[in-house]
């Protein structure tokens, strides 16, 4: 491993950026933020692609062992064409995240249009087809995740709003998906931190032992515009607004040349993570807003970082 | 009428302001804006406080004639200062607005926390005790109206989400969890309402559907000019503009409306039809409660009219 890692909790792979948009079969500006799934063994990640219009939409990619990726040759959504949707996603769909309820893949996803950027809910069962659900947060929210099961009969989700200025965590509970409410502050950016400006959820919810294991992504501001890290939190099982533990430092940084040179450089964002039988969590990050890396650490290594403050 | 109020359509009460600083039966920095019902035979206000420290809370008025208030010397409800909802609420809550469905007086507010703004709504039946529904948006959010009966079978509720400036319409089933959210209007590039709006009184039902009076914001180098207009929405799909004025119908113009520690401010939080007129209640300057009105026809008239340019 290169010298310049560091000591990151989180390692990278070797064969990293492991999509770039040669990779991509049809001409476009960057692939990037993708949110996996592993289903009868394969492992599919749909991906945000950042077409040379310059919207976004989704594309579909497949592997064997998590690293090596093929993507179909069209993109798999695009764009809403027809109303009620057309015009909330005319400026593109972006930041998918992937939750398996009950036999059925829900993405949650960032929609942009003339009104400001939103969350919309979408499902599919086959990967497929895809059918748009509701758009599911008012106007200036974004970083959607859905918990992969109901708690205390809801289902329940984690955004973020931006409130006086300050972008933080929020969880909202729903009886049908479509219907939300019941908003809870969950945490907020630390100042002095490398956490300090403004955070989100990154990958759905984990369930473990401990309780809901949350992978965000911190920003810090500085001179020469933003930095994003990539940290972990604890989230009370049966109250999830509750913070049991935070990590102090980041689980993975910018340092490579791939996470600092792009069209957004000093970024690593991931929209999920898998957790793999022999408790390996692969963390599935975009870089630089360019291309798709993956890193990967123990899940009880990632658990002690939230309770090591 | 002094000359200075012009030709607004709102025409004031030769009496205002009707409540100011000192007639309310304490200290206090400011009154705010006031929602509007008719409890019996009363005239009830709840109005904004900001209390000298800088914290708002919210005060009951009662009036026989709608002219005369007596302020409460005690608030008919303050913040939250413990519990879950203490964050939401530790700067204050203000700008209630009153909506009657089936026998409860629905209130929603603005909660004022350490994560910005959020809508509030409570209920009561007699004024006096209070049961708290649910917050009923996320941050950012202000100006929630309700409507004052239910629509398709679902409660219905604009409001302001901050992104974008725009008034926004949700439904709900239950008041607690709501859906389906769409844009209803938004700022006027050039016009008078160019900056930001947001709903003042709740809807009131008329024969062409629904009348709306909003405010709308005009930026200025010496800060925002807040005046009020109104808006005609369709009965069945509220989130359609039938008709909306293009010149306000009330602007700052009197001193008590231009003086004051947010001067420049007509803001209303309800307004009441009766026998065929408007009757506004309204904040002005941030500092007192007036009240205006205009035959409901007039209104219209300034809304379906909203072709002309003079």
């Amino acid at each position: 491993m290169p010298e310049n890692t560091g000591r990151d909790l989180l390692h990278r792979y070797e064969g990293n950026p492991i999509l770039t948009l040669n990779d991509i079969p049809y001409r476009c500006n960057t692939v990037f933020n993708g949110t996996p799934v592993k289903l009868n063994g394969e492992y599919l990640i749909l991906v945000r692609v950042e077409g040379q219009q310059g919207y976004s939409f989704f594309s579909l990619a497949r592997s064997r062992d998590g690293f090596h990726m093929e993507v179909d040759p069209e993109p798999c959504v695009l764009p809403a064409q027809v109303e009620p949707w057309r015009v909330w996603e005319e400026h593109g769909i972006e930041d998918p995240r992937l939750t398996l309820i009950d036999g059925k893949f829900y993405i949650l996803y960032t929609a942009v249009g003339r009104y400001g950027h939103r969350i919309a809910l979408a499902s599919t069962e086959d990967f497929r087809t895809y059918r748009r659900i509701a758009m599911i947060s008012g106007p200036g929210n974004k970083d959607g995740v859905l918990f992969p099961q109901k708690i205390n009969g809801l289902y329940a989700r984690l955004d973020r709003p931006i409130g006086n200025g300050v972008g933080s965590v929020w969880i909202s509970y729903s009886p049908d998906l479509v219907n939300w409410g019941k908003s809870e502050f969950v945490f907020g950016p630390r100042a002095r931190y490398w956490d300090s400006h403004r955070i989100g959820a990154s990958a759905p919810p984990i369930l473990t032992k401990f309780g809901w294991l949350e992978i965000y992504h911190g920003v810090k501001m500085t001179s020469a515009g933003p930095i994003y890290r990539i940290g972990a939190v604890m989230l009370d099982k049966d109250n999830p607004a509750r913070v049991l533990g935070r990590c102090l430092p980041p689980l993975l940084s910018p340092r490579e040349d791939y996470e600092r040179i792009g069209d957004i450089g000093n970024v690593v964002f991931a929209c999920g993570a898998i957790v793999e039988d022999d408790g390996q969590v692969k963390v599935y990050y975009g870089a630089a807003d360019t291309s798709i890396c993956v890193a990967t650490a123990p899940i009880d290594d990632i658990i002690v970082s939230c309770f090591s403050s | 009428m002094d000359r200075s109020s012009g030709r607004d359509v709102i025409r004031r009460c030769p009496s205002n302001p009707l409540i100011s600083l000192g007639d309310l039966p304490f200290r206090s920095s400011d009154i705010w804006n006031a929602g509007v019902v008719r409890f019996g035979e009363q005239y009830l206000l709840l109005m904004t406080v900001e209390m000298l420290e800088g914290r708002y809370s919210i005060y009951r008025a009662d009036s026989n004639d709608g002219l005369h208030f007596t302020v409460d010397a005690e608030p008919f409800m303050s913040p939250a200062d413990s519990g879950p909802n203490q964050m939401y609420e530790n700067v204050g809550i203000r700008d209630p607005r009153i909506t009657l469905i089936d026998d409860w007086f629905y209130i929603s507010y603005v909660a004022d926390g350490d994560h910005g703004l959020r809508l509030g709504l409570i209920r009561t039946k007699d004024f006096r005790t209070v049961e708290r529904i649910a917050y009923i948006s996320q941050v950012d959010v202000k100006n929630g109206v309700l409507f004052p009966s239910k629509v398709g079978g679902k409660y219905l509720l604009l409001k302001r989400p901050d992104a974008g400036s725009s008034i926004w319409l949700s439904y709900s089933d239950d008041l607690v969890f709501w859906g389906g959210s769409t844009v209803v209007m938004t700022p006027r590039g050039r016009y008078w309402d160019s900056n930001r709006i947001g709903a003042a009184a709740p809807p009131i039902k008329i024969d062409e559907g629904w009348l709306l009076i909003y405010y709308g914001e005009k930026h200025t180098s010496a800060g925002p000019l807040v005046r009020l207009g109104a808006a005609i929405l369709d009965y069945e799909n509220p989130s359609r503009v039938i008709a909306r004025s293009n010149i306000p119908i009330l602007s700052p113009r009197e001193k008590y409306e231009r003086v004051g520690d947010v001067p420049n401010v007509v803001f209303s939080c309800g307004a009441l039809l009766e026998d065929g007129q408007i009757n506004l209640y309204y904040g002005a300057s941030d500092s007192c409660i007036c009240r205006g009105s205009a035959p409901l026809k007039e209104i219209l008239r300034i809304c379906l009219e909203s072709g002309r340019e003079f």
